[in-house]
């Protein structure tokens, strides 16, 4: 899939495959695209702006939610948009670690990250049933508030 | 207390709500059981969450080996068929039915996609086109389609490829 002559990296689909979250160099910067398939027509997100680089993005079922690394300065936090509500969670860990990379259940209920700290990577899994309602297959599709075409 | 004080009073009830509010907002809990039993199995990254499965690259004994964790049951399956000893795991996905893995892994020089399905204990390469170095992997939660990430001429791209 082409997005003019840049890089394109770190994919991944909603579960029902209709939203593709690609990271591409923007004004020299890393941020995350996000586009309904097959159109390829771009979804607008709400916070990410002025949060790059992004990373790692993950979506739910209907792509409702989509969360990635992002840099709030110098620190590099997790983050889910919900692109129903506008709503920007953010994923305190304890002690701090870095996060390297992070995947989304597709229902919203769980979050695995990895991360570095204290000379070892890890991986941990967090409960979100208090943050987040369900994102299920036979939930309607999120539509956004507005859409952008795509630049060549 | 005065009227002037009472409204001092109100304002500052007022203000309680939001600061509440943003102390008691919901967090992310850990899931210390699971968590402390992928601690003791050793360092791991690029995990991959679908469903009740997770889908991890741990290290062990010095080699890097992809692991499939039953969350429900709280315990790594076995994956005849997929490991072998002398590939490096670089990019794992899973469905949410922990039926269907994507694996980016190099071996014997070289770097290649494949598909493994538990149910059949089978793996099939993936062939890119055209040709390309993968290196990331996706797979819908359904399972029906995987997107890589794929260096072609020094340029990485995006391709997404429709899983029969």
């Amino acid at each position: 899939m082409g997005w003019g002559s840049s890089d394109r990296q770190d994919p991944a689909l909603s579960g029902n495959g209709r939203v593709l979250a690609s990271v591409v160099r923007r004004d020299g910067r890393d941020t995350v695209l996000l586009q309904e398939q097959p159109s390829g027509k771009l979804l607008p997100l709400r916070h990410l702006g002025r949060l790059q680089p992004h990373s790692s993005p993950s979506l739910s079922w209907n792509g409702r939610y989509l969360a990635l690394l992002v840099q709030r300065g110098p620190e590099r936090q997790a983050v889910i948009e919900d692109r129903a509500t506008g709503r920007l969670h953010r994923l305190p860990l304890p002690g701090s670690p870095v996060p390297e990379s992070l995947s989304l259940a597709a229902d919203g209920r769980r979050i695995a990250i990895a991360t570095e700290g204290e000379g070892r990577s890890r991986v941990q899994l967090y409960d979100l049933t208090a943050l987040l309602e369900p994102d299920l297959p036979a939930g309607l599709p999120v539509t956004g508030a507005g859409t952008e075409d795509a630049r060549p | 207390m005065t009227r002037r004080g009472s409204g001092l009073t109100m304002a500052l009830l007022s203000l309680l709500p939001p600061l509440l509010g943003g102390c008691l907002a919901p967090l992310p809990q850990p899931l210390v059981g699971l968590n402390q039993r992928l601690e003791a199995a050793g360092p791991a990254r690029a995990p991959s969450l679908a469903g009740d499965w997770l889908a991890l690259i741990v290290s062990k004994d010095g080699r890097d080996r992809v692991q499939l964790v039953d969350l429900r049951r709280q315990r790594p399956v076995p994956l005849p068929g997929l490991e072998r000893p002398d590939a490096q795991p670089l990019s794992v996905a899973v469905d949410a039915r922990g039926e269907r893995l994507a694996l980016v892994r190099q071996l014997e020089g070289r770097t290649e996609l494949v598909l493994y399905r538990r149910s059949l204990m089978a793996l099939q390469p993936v062939p890119l086109q055209p040709p390309g170095v993968p290196r990331r992997v996706a797979l819908r939660a359904d399972g029906r389609e995987l997107a890589v990430e794929v260096s072609r001429q020094g340029q990485w791209q995006v391709d997404l490829i429709a899983v029969p």
